[in-house]
């Protein structure tokens, strides 16, 4: 089954993402056809599969301990010098 | 019905949930308290911290959750200017159970509230408003607590008025003062929304609630607004408000809904954490008494009043303080020296901290008062004393000649004195013996309280019938 | 002396003297500034280079003790941090972000005193097959500057065929140390998931992608993870590499061994004739080595590039999420902007490619599709790592082409994204299952490069360098015509 992407689907994800574009159209096509091209996952004999993820003990796990960063870090990376970050308000 | 979803930070773990920045991130200067991991520089990598996975575990036994197998984390992905990443690690049970507990519950007076599931995971950073913030355009962000560890705690719909929410978080909170994972007097360390919905209407969450005293009034106003709304057959909509806390009422949120899709994915950065039953066991003892077990042990062991063991096995402090202090002997003068004198001297944090008193001193002080070397009014401003500089009993006594006045000469020169001054009341004494005790209280005032009040009752009455 | 020599050959000549570290230092910075203006390996070079060099030969001089390397020099690519010099991802995004810290991979070459000499091209934060997506212009093929070098590790495998350095450091995610490697003629290595520290390492595909050493010989490859590999405390997916020295025996030979060819990657209308006659000439290279061969099928083969970039591409969405430009990035003055206006202006400075995969990388995970694609591919992938599993209960080693097309032109699959992604059939299952692989350089056709690829079981490095160290010994392939 072709799944239907829309012109708004793909607005409203790159919203989402923060992601800016101007024509919806450039993107449209090969997005269309990608995410068309992950439908083929359908045919995949999977159903009864469990995901596999990778373990540790509890015995790996960082010690508790403080040990600060031994260098100023905010300031440094931006060319502004403080020690707040900026940030504009959110609406 | 109402349901809460409390955040509690682990106020007591050394570092962060996952770098080694410092949990109690309350004495730093702005971003001074962070590392490439907690700004999320790029290619840094979150180390999750052992302990804490512990304390959370004994969050989820005390709860009486069911605690899993393995333990995994999981991204909420979504962007705001004080959440370094742009995603929070958390947990979320999306793939069978991975969080670090689930269906519990705590018993409020004659009633269950059901805890939904618990989950660990990282605390953003602040935001400040810089100058006026209303005209400004610009926030200002601190990420010293960005990746301090919490533990969200979600309860089921069980509530059925405020007051039972205020049962709750009282008990919740003692619970985890108790369990030493987390002090909730530090400004910030305990946090909470709810939802609320009335008949079968539609949940509402309410979120931005800034203290707990605000959370039951913003409960209380979102009844009343869903009750209001409901009677004049208005339909109510599922959605978020924010508590407004200037107004002090329930706003819609501006933010669409449509907005919160977080996108969660695994946080493939952390394997899930296998926990073996050694290990839950060793921290199931580890674990400290509970509230409830020590209140019952107070009364079976110690015969102590019902109303006295409360007060004191839901506070740690008078707990600990009682446990160092007592013998079997003196267990019930100490429980009643901690939860009457005391208790005004040292009931918030500040004060605790500052205090210099000592188990030793309250097994000294108890010891004189029961040995009639002391009466209990001079015990109490003794105590004012100790806490303020720690000097011991002994001194305290000799200094402030706190020793009781027993020698009858001694106590009737000052007694004939009293009844100089109070011919009425001795005429009143001879006809109503009961109003000798004004007379007694006289003598009280004039020793400050260092009169042993039976000899003093006694020689009143030979001198007055006489 | 020439600046092709091996990593032993050049280490065994600086501790007889027949060269300082200085002087081959000098050369090779002398190749970049003659070849690099065409070849474009290169995003930085380090100012340092030669100070450190005259350090390490005063050492030597000294009879101090000197590290394994012995100011041998190594590029990074540029998605790996160093301290105190530019870490650009091949981004505008990051085009004046300097890394106040060190990768642990970059910490442990150092401390074996190799000479980082530069910081190599990519494709924007690895994101690519041909290096035509990095921000700051492509890398050319030595062996035909019309020709893409493959990606995203194109910058490495040009440096170190290009003679611009002796090995290089790149990143793999779906086969960006080895298609690069096959198209340049070199050895590209992706270790086991989890061998080698991620710490300082870019993210793009975090539970998927490894750092991967690339060098001309095989035995250059393995002194180079020998040093790389093992457990990290700062990268919580590592694993034990049990003291295995992944040099010793490397020439023990395959006599006996059972090799398995994935037929669903070593045939097929996707595969170039001339590639699928090499990688016959391979087999029979195997088999006079004393192998025995043998067809296998990897049945999920055919579902990898979608279930990869189902994954991929959620998890580079969430990864990439951190680039706002509040912390670190660029100058954007924040005047005028509220904040979510702000984010996403500052986020055009993410290439076409990226800003592709960030809106899949949106909707795979988003609450309408998340069933559909996510969980499906996590599936595949399980599935995938028990088929494979199977296959080397059965086998030593797999094998097949490393990319089932010869190298082509620029510009040639940039139209057709689609296209470009099926490049990496080959490559992807080894990163979908976390198994060790490599490409071995095999034959030049019409000038351009072929490479074999070998797989082995996790953890099996030192096998599979025994492999790929006895078809190396099959050939003796030119340098690039420079």
């Amino acid at each position: 089954m072709i799944h239907l992407v829309t012109k708004e689907d793909i607005e409203h994800i790159a919203k989402l993402m923060r992601i800016e574009i101007d024509d919806v159209s450039e993107y449209f096509e090969k997005i269309q056809k990608v995410l068309n091209y992950f439908d083929s996952l359908d045919k995949a004999d999977i159903e009864s599969e469990e995901i596999h993820v990778q373990e540790v003990s509890v015995n790996e796990l960082r010690d508790d301990k403080y040990i600060p960063f031994e260098s100023k870090l905010i300031s440094n990376l931006k060319s502004n010098k403080e020690s707040f970050v900026r940030a504009p308000k959110m609406n | 019905m109402i349901g809460l979803e409390i955040h509690c930070q682990l106020t007591n773990l050394e570092s962060k949930l996952f770098c080694s920045c410092k949990a109690n991130y309350r004495e730093f200067a702005t971003n001074a308290n962070v590392c490439p991991v907690c700004i999320g520089l790029p290619g840094t990598l979150p180390r999750l911290n052992q302990k804490a996975v512990e304390k959370a575990i004994t969050i989820a036994l005390a709860l009486n959750c069911q605690t899993p197998k393995k333990i995994g984390f999981f991204r909420k992905n979504y962007f705001y200017p004080d959440l370094p990443k742009n995603f929070q690690i958390t947990q979320l049970n999306l793939y069978g159970p991975t969080s670090i507990g689930e269906k519990g519950k705590i018993s409020i007076e004659n009633k269950d509230i059901r805890i939904r599931r618990i989950q660990l995971e990282e605390d953003p950073g602040r935001l400040i408003y810089e100058g006026a913030s209303e005209r400004t355009q610009i926030t200002l962000v601190d990420y010293n607590r960005a990746g301090t560890p919490l533990v969200e705690i979600v309860t089921e719909p069980d509530f059925e008025n405020p007051r039972q929410v205020r049962l709750f978080l009282s008990i919740l909170s003692d619970l985890l003062e108790n369990l030493g994972v987390s002090d909730p007097t530090l400004e910030g360390a305990m946090r909470a929304d709810a939802n609320v919905s009335v008949g079968n209407g539609p949940r509402v969450e309410v979120k931005n609630i800034n203290s707990f005293y605000d959370l039951e009034k913003a409960i209380h106003f979102e009844l009343t607004r869903q009750e209001s709304l409901g009677s004049r057959d208005i339909p109510i909509s599922q959605e978020t408000r924010h508590w407004d806390d200037k107004r002090k009422i329930t706003i819609a949120s501006r933010s669409k809904e449509e907005d919160e899709d977080y996108r969660y994915i695994l946080e493939g950065d952390i394997p899930w954490v296998v926990l073996d039953s050694q290990s839950v066991e060793k921290w199931k003892k580890n674990m400290p008494e509970s509230i409830s077990s020590k209140r019952e042990r107070y009364v079976r062991d110690y015969g102590m009043p019902a109303q006295v063991a409360d007060v004191l096995s839901s506070d740690k402090y008078y707990s600990d303080l009682f446990e160092q202090s007592h013998i079997k002997a003196n267990a019930k003068e100490i429980a009643n020296i901690i939860t009457t004198d005391l208790m005004g001297l040292v009931d918030t944090r500040e004060k605790r901290e500052q205090s210099k008193l000592t188990p030793k001193h309250l097994s000294d002080l108890v010891e004189l008062v029961s040995s009639g070397k002391v009466t209990r009014t001079s015990a109490k401003s003794a105590l004012q004393e100790i806490v303020k500089t720690g000097k011991s009993v002994s001194e305290i006594v000799s200094q402030t000649g706190l020793g009781k006045i027993s020698d009858k000469s001694d106590l009737g020169k000052i007694i004939d004195e009293v009844i100089k001054e109070e011919p009425v009341a001795v005429q009143q004494a001879k006809e109503n013996p009961q109003t000798i005790n004004y007379l007694v209280g006289k003598v009280m005032q004039k020793t400050k309280g260092k009169a042993d009040p039976a000899i003093t009752l006694k020689i009143f009455k030979d001198k007055i019938s006489s | 002396m020439s600046l092709a020599v091996s990593a032993n050959e050049y280490i065994e000549n600086v501790k007889n003297g027949s060269i300082s570290v200085e002087e081959f230092t000098a050369k090779t910075l002398e190749q970049i500034s003659k070849h690099d203006s065409g070849l474009h390996a290169y995003l930085s070079i380090n100012d340092n280079a030669l100070d450190q060099a005259r350090k390490i030969d005063k050492k030597i001089k000294a009879k101090e003790k000197v590290g394994a390397f012995y100011g041998m020099p190594i590029s990074i690519k540029d998605n790996i941090c160093i301290k105190g010099g530019k870490t650009t991802c091949a981004s505008k995004m990051l085009q004046d972000f300097v890394a106040p810290y060190d990768a642990t991979v970059v910490s442990k070459l150092k401390s074996q005193d190799a000479i980082l000499i530069g910081k190599t091209n990519l494709d924007e934060f690895a994101m690519g097959v041909t290096t035509e997506f990095s921000a700051f212009g492509p890398s050319r093929n030595p062996w035909n500057q019309d020709y893409v070098p493959g990606g995203s590790s194109g910058g490495s495998a040009v440096s170190v065929s290009a003679l611009e350095c002796i090995a290089s450091l790149g990143s793999d995610t779906g086969g960006s140390v080895r298609n690069p490697a096959s198209f340049c003629s070199i050895v590209g290595l992706k270790p086991t998931y989890g061998l080698v520290s991620r710490y300082g390492l870019v993210s793009y595909a975090n539970s998927i992608e490894q750092i991967g050493p690339l060098g001309r010989r095989v035995e250059d490859v393995a002194l180079v993870l020998n040093h790389i590999a093992g457990k990290d405390q700062n990268d919580s997916t590592t694993v034990d590499r049990s003291n295995i020295d992944y040099l010793s025996g490397i020439d023990a030979g395959i006599k006996g061994k059972k090799i398995g060819i994935i037929s669903e990657m070593s045939k097929g209308e996707g595969l170039d004739k001339n590639v699928e006659n090499a990688f016959f000439k391979s087999v029979s290279a195997f088999e006079g080595l004393g192998a025995k061969i043998e067809e296998t099928s990897l049945d999920l083969v055919k579902f990898t590039v979608a279930a990869y970039y189902v994954l991929t591409t959620a998890e580079a969405g969430s990864n990439l999420s951190r680039y706002d430009n509040l912390r670190y990035g660029y100058d954007l003055d924040l005047e005028g902007y509220e904040f979510k206006s702000y984010i996403s202006k500052a986020r055009r400075n993410f290439g076409p490619e990226v800003t592709r995969r960030m809106i899949l990388g949106g909707f795979v995970p988003s609450a309408g599709f998340a069933g559909k694609y996510l969980l499906k591919a996590l599936k595949v992938k399980s599935k995938l790592k028990k088929e494979i599993a199977k296959a080397f209960a059965k086998f030593d080693f797999l094998i097949s082409p490393t990319v089932p097309i010869l190298p082509f032109k620029f510009g040639e699959k940039m139209d057709d994204p689609l296209a470009m992604y099926l490049a990496d059939i080959n490559t992807i299952t080894a990163n979908l299952t976390g198994v060790p692989a490599i490409s071995v350089p095999f034959e030049i056709h019409n000038g351009l490069p072929i490479g074999i690829q070998i797989h082995a079981n996790t953890l099996q490095e030192r096998e599979l360098l025994q492999a790929a160290y006895a078809l190396q010994s099959t050939t003796k392939l030119p340098g690039a015509p420079l």
